[in-house]
């Protein structure tokens, strides 16, 4: 039986070698989110209060919702248009761990979003993030990106079936990225998207992240009076119990996709 | 089918064995009214392959090969029937299969282009977990025995199509397995790799490895295989050796003609004559050749030069049959 990890980090591996043999990710990854923040910040100028870090922060978990949602789903239409799927599947990897090391080389490309969005922020708009935990900033983006990869695999499995999943993952990314808070704050929301906003992991990852970035931020997060260090560590704790929900189903979800499209003979339905 | 019937479809010492599979895909049509129909890929296949033995799986396109072939590799499950592989049952042990043999599917997709040929073969020796210390030496191994040396580091996409074969070759053998199948590894290559290829695939069965082989070519399965299945509509018609499926039509002769201006007018007229067994056609090129088999012999050439009046023939020959022969009367019957 292969190695678990050696697995997941070959399929990461291949797919950064891709990454960087096709330079068109520069679009979606860096000038996508460039123009778009550069939109939000000019509504948003002079409104006050943090609404500079909401776009920033926004703008950049925004650009790396999308790009791991989408290419996590991808990954298996890319094995599909490159003739492979069958291959890959006939290994006696599991399918899983290859499209997780996939997942995580894509969230990982993600992270350019955010670059590209806090250059944007901190030289054209001079919002400062002043991030007063750097330690426990990356922490909680790292944590969050794995979060959104284990999401991302539960949309991939649905693409081992079919091709239309695609219609899927486009027509989620706009609303889970609304709903998780990543833009406004939740508390604007309509009450009935609230349960939504607490089963997906981001959200939590995000009220992390803008903990360790403002002071200011700590009277709005879903932990209002316990202190900035307690709110977090229950934000973090939160966020990876249901990333660890999100990658159980996802590996019920790819046993039963996996043995679905073996009785109807879809695995290769491109 | 007699041999079939003698080995009763025991697993015992062999290294595939497939019993009465059936496969029937449903397919669902239309998005209000949904409407549900059935296709039967295979309707009752079964056979045994020996360890060390290149078997042949030979039949017209939606015969029913891939479908064998997926069943066999647990891509697929039958709806009914059962098939072991090694041992372990396709449907159930699929791991244990999985580990222990390869695939070579063949045609220019099912490669990462854009990356080199090591890096692809590194990524499948990860999936099939070879370690890593024996990973560079059969990489190595494996390149120089493809002859793919002097490219490993170039990304795939700038090999040629017989290159791009090797390549698949060498990442069904990188996991060193004791089955290798191979669906049509030969199709659309040129002549000299096709060659090369089948060259690369004998030495493979001198190496003790059991192959399971589906081709279009008949005369491929000839020189390659120890026996050979033909599947028809989902039915495994004969196995024999070719030999053995020769005997079909010996009785038999073939007719070759070779002219220019045949129509396929005249092809019907053969078609409808009641001492023809069969007959194929290639009118695509300036040189058109008539294959006819029958049981005539040289008595026939006056009807054929009658029917082939208003076309020009270059040469008639009576030829031995071959395994094509047996192919098209077995698969025409």
């Amino acid at each position: 039986m292969p190695n678990t990890l050696r697995v997941i980090y070959s399929a990461f591996r291949l797919a950064m070698l891709h990454w960087m043999a096709d330079p068109q990710w520069v679009i979606p990854n860096v000038i996508a989110p460039f123009v778009f923040t550069t939109v939000a910040l000019t509504l948003f100028k002079g409104s006050g209060g943090p609404f500079g870090l909401y776009a920033v922060l926004g703008g950049g978990m925004m650009g790396m919702w999308g790009n791991t949602i989408y290419s996590s789903g991808f990954a298996i239409e890319f094995e599909k248009w490159q003739g492979t799927l069958e291959e890959v599947i006939a290994a006696p990897s599991k399918l899983i761990h290859v499209i997780t090391g996939r997942s995580i080389s894509n969230a990982l490309f993600g992270l350019t979003n955010m670059v590209a969005v806090l250059i944007v922020g901190t030289f054209v708009f001079n919002i400062s993030l002043g991030i007063s935990e750097p330690i426990l900033f990356t922490i909680s983006l790292l944590l969050t990106l794995l979060s959104v990869s284990a999401l991302g695999l539960i949309f991939a499995s649905a693409f081992v079936l079919s091709r239309s999943a695609q219609t899927l993952t486009n027509g989620l990314e706009t609303p889970l990225y609304i709903i998780s808070g990543s833009m406004f704050p939740i508390a604007l929301l309509p009450f009935w998207s609230h349960p939504i906003a607490y089963i997906l992991g981001p959200t939590w990852g995000i009220d992390a992240i803008r903990l360790t970035t403002s002071q200011e931020y700590a009277s709005q997060t879903f932990w209002v009076g316990m202190g900035t260090n307690s709110a977090l560590i229950l934000d973090l704790t939160v966020m990876m119990l249901i990333t660890a929900a999100y990658v159980a189903i996802a590996n019920v979800l790819f046993k039963m996709v996996e043995t679905r499209a073996r009785t109807k003979g879809t695995l290769v339905e491109a | 089918m007699s041999e079939l019937g003698s080995q009763g479809g025991s697993a015992s010492g062999k290294a595939i064995v497939a019993e009465h599979l059936c496969k029937v895909f449903e397919i669902t049509r239309g998005m209000v009214r949904r409407r549900k129909s059935q296709v039967v890929a295979l309707k009752d296949v079964s056979f045994e392959v020996d360890y060390g033995e290149l078997f042949g799986l030979v039949g017209p396109n939606g015969a029913g090969k891939t479908t064998t072939i997926k069943i066999l590799t647990t891509m697929l499950i039958p709806t009914s029937g059962r098939a072991t592989v090694l041992g372990y049952d396709s449907q159930k042990e699929v791991t244990k299969i999985r580990e222990k043999i390869g695939i070579v599917l063949g045609g220019e997709r099912g490669l990462y282009t854009r990356v080199s040929a090591v890096d692809n073969l590194r990524y499948f020796a990860d999936l099939y977990g070879v370690p890593r210390n024996v990973q560079d030496k059969r990489i190595k191994e494996l390149l120089e025995f493809m002859g793919l040396s002097d490219k490993a580091h170039s990304r795939v996409e700038t090999y040629s199509k017989g290159m791009k074969q090797r390549l698949h070759l060498a990442r069904g053998l990188i996991n060193d397995p004791e089955i290798i199948f191979l669906d049509e590894p030969t199709v659309g290559l040129d002549p000299e790799i096709a060659i090369e290829t089948r060259s690369m695939i004998k030495g493979l069965v001198e190496k003790g490895k059991t192959i399971l082989l589906t081709t279009h070519y008949m005369f491929e399965a000839d020189v390659l295989c120890k026996r050979v299945a033909i599947i028809r509509n989902g039915d495994v018609v004969a196995l024999d050796t070719p030999s053995g499926l020769k005997k079909y039509v010996m009785e038999t002769s073939v007719v070759e003609v070779e002219g220019f201006g045949i129509s396929e007018k005249e092809v019907t007229k053969f078609r409808e004559m009641k001492d023809i067994i069969s007959i194929s056609a290639d009118l695509s090129e300036n040189k058109q050749v008539l294959k006819i088999q029958t049981p005539k012999g040289s008595e026939i050439i006056s009807e054929v030069q009658e029917v082939l009046k208003n076309s020009h023939i270059y040469d008639i020959k009576i030829k031995e049959p071959t395994l094509e022969d047996a192919y098209l009367k077995l698969v025409a019957t």
